[in-house]
């Protein structure tokens, strides 16, 4: 084999410097985006994901899809609840991408507080956020930026750069409303209380399929909430 | 120079045609599940597929990562068809920066989106062979002659 030894050296060099820059900008990539581990004011992330989920869904209060859909599947929920975080992001987006996007069904949020007292200011500043037809976009933005259970994040600070994250317009009115529902909070929990569920999150559906308002508790997937959802039907 | 411990050139270059040709397919499929409005569709079930289409990270600059993917794997396609050293180190820099961002997307999909898409796997998996066949080529036949080893296998 006629070989060039100076050639060959040459080009295994090139690729082994090719080899060392592609090393380190992953390196750099990846310490870039280790940061911010959850409940940081300064670094809320998964803005264009959440826009893309809810883009063209109406939104009315705390109530996602067409007003007029004829199953309503209610959850109750706790923002600082991890699983329900989980839930946000594996078994509601194909619901939403589908029935919900259809106008076969609506999503109702309430809150369930479970893990502290944080989250009925969390949960407040939700409804506050739904009072401007954008409590999805909190709701889904709170969840995808969560910090431990009970560490102290969700402060005014935070809540307020998930609020402007979320597209709230008028700051100074959330502001002043995320406070006064607060009962609010209160009076869902004690509503879920009364239903049984002592778990976030839980389940309800309702239709003209279903036997008035129905318990579904926490299914593990998206396909059994879509069976409940066409039995509602 | 003594190559004989190396597959033949024409074994590597049919090789890495092949799952370049795969990993087409592949960036393809995701391509066309996204540009339809919908998300890839996770064979073995789960809704991986779906989170990690829909998050943050499944675009650049507006445009779907599997575009890349599939400038990629055509590049490597192209570069298995010629036997000189301008496709060897091309297709070992193309492979080595497709590797490189396969790590970094596993690492989102792992640490950050928290979820994992098959699709993606089958794309790092046949990038990761892709490098280690080119680095192969490029150690082994780097500096050799345009054309010997067709020779080579005709005789």
């Amino acid at each position: 084999m006629s070989a060039e030894p100076e050639r060959r050296q040459r080009l295994l060099q090139l690729a082994a410097g090719a080899a060392f820059l592609v090393l380190a900008v992953v390196l750099v990539l990846i310490v870039v985006n280790s940061g911010g581990s959850g409940g940081d004011a300064s670094n809320i992330g998964g803005k264009a994901e959440v826009d893309r989920l809810l883009s063209g869904i109406p939104q009315q209060g705390m109530v996602l899809g067409d007003p007029e859909a004829p199953v309503e599947l209610i959850e109750f929920g706790d923002l600082q609840c991890p699983v329900c975080a989980g839930y946000a992001k594996e078994i509601l987006p194909p619901i939403i991408e589908n029935q919900v996007k259809n106008g076969e069904a609506k999503i109702d949020f309430r809150n369930l507080v479970i893990i502290g007292e944080e989250s009925i200011p969390a949960g407040a500043a939700a409804l506050a956020a739904g009072e401007q037809k954008r409590g999805w976009n909190y709701l889904e933005l709170f969840y995808r930026n969560q910090g431990a259970e009970r560490s102290g994040y969700v402060t005014d600070e935070f809540m307020e750069a998930v609020a402007k994250a979320a597209g709230v317009k008028n700051l100074a009115k959330w502001n002043q409303e995320r406070k006064q529902l607060t009962g609010a909070v209160e009076e869902t929990t004690a509503d879920a209380g009364k239903l049984g569920f002592g778990a976030t999150p839980s389940f309800a559906v309702k239709g003209p399929g279903s036997k008035g308002l129905e318990l579904l508790g926490t299914p593990e997937s998206t396909g059994s909430l879509e069976e409940a959802l066409a039995a509602g039907a | 120079m003594k190559t004989t411990s190396f597959p033949s050139e024409w074994t590597l270059q049919r090789a890495i045609a092949f799952l370049a040709a795969l990993g087409i397919g592949v960036a393809t499929y995701i391509a066309i599940a996204d540009s339809g409005g919908g998300s890839p569709v996770c064979i073995a079930g789960g809704h991986g597929c779906a989170t990690v289409a829909k998050s943050s990270y499944s675009h650049v600059a507006g445009v779907n990562i599997a575009i890349f993917g599939i400038v990629g794997y055509v590049l490597l396609l192209v570069s298995a068809f010629f036997a000189n050293d301008v496709a060897r180190l091309g297709g070992f820099a193309v492979a080595l920066g497709g590797f490189g961002y396969s790590v970094f997307l596993t690492y989102l999909e792992i640490f950050k989106i928290e979820a994992i898409c098959q699709w993606c796997v089958a794309s790092a998996v046949l990038m990761t062979i892709l490098l280690l066949l080119n680095a192969t080529r490029l150690i082994g036949y780097a500096g050799t002659e345009e054309g010997l080893h067709a020779r080579e296998r005709r005789a």
